[in-house]
């Protein structure tokens, strides 16, 4: 019975997530509050979403960021943030629509802006993964 | 993951931070990951996490195959 309550609690916070730019709170969500808060847990302890450390609300709904991050993503004229460079990408990956991203080289803090028209990337650059992915999720927030 | 202008920058913020330096890749490298990583419709109820080996299918159609990738 979890199992489907959880597809559908999945369901519904990447249905608003993708319209609306943000991970939901739980109050948004169809259901009991503690229900729905219980289903989060359970979704991140299946890594298909990380919580805060506190308070079980969504801190990310792959590839999105419910706070403010260095990769901030416009898309099908919604803003979002990504929770990491591939994330950033992974937004219009997931609409499937253009995109614009705005970050910056970490090490020199140069402002980029990277462009996804009609499915082709129009610009340049590197993506550095520190961790092995075999360790991803050791620290998802790190990673 | 995080953006970089060039691989003299990755190696400068590498040292600053008294990291090893991981896995580097061109950013549309890192686009086509995300096509294949996020292009499924995770509002579907029946969509579901790839298993392990799912995972290493789609690491090794990009050509990701160092020991960097090994998921085991």
């Amino acid at each position: 019975m979890n199992d489907d309550f959880d597809k559908q609690v999945r369901s519904q916070v990447y249905d608003l997530t993708m319209r609306e730019g943000t991970p939901p709170l739980s109050s948004r969500i169809a259901g009991a509050q503690s229900a729905v808060l219980a289903s989060f847990r359970r979704l991140a302890d299946a890594h298909m979403l990380v919580l805060q450390s506190e308070g079980g609300e969504i801190l990310m709904a792959g590839p999105y960021s419910a706070v403010p991050t260095p990769f901030r993503v416009r898309a099908n004229g919604v803003a979002a943030y990504g929770n990491c460079i591939w994330d950033a990408l992974g937004i219009p990956a997931m609409l499937r629509s253009d995109a614009e991203i705005d970050t910056s080289c970490a090490d020199c803090g140069t402002s980029a802006s990277i462009r996804i028209v009609d499915g082709a990337l129009i610009s340049q650059g590197l993506m550095h993964f520190a961790i092995p992915a075999r360790h991803w999720w050791k620290d998802i927030v790190f990673t | 993951m995080l953006f970089f202008r060039s691989e003299e920058h990755i190696d400068r913020w590498c040292a600053a931070w008294r990291l090893d330096r991981g896995a580097v890749i061109p950013l549309a490298k890192g686009w086509e990951l995300a096509r294949v990583w996020y292009g499924e419709d995770r509002r579907d109820p029946a969509w579901r996490r790839r298993t392990l080996e799912e995972t290493e299918a789609v690491f090794a159609s990009l050509g990701f195959t160092s020991e960097f990738w090994n998921l085991r």
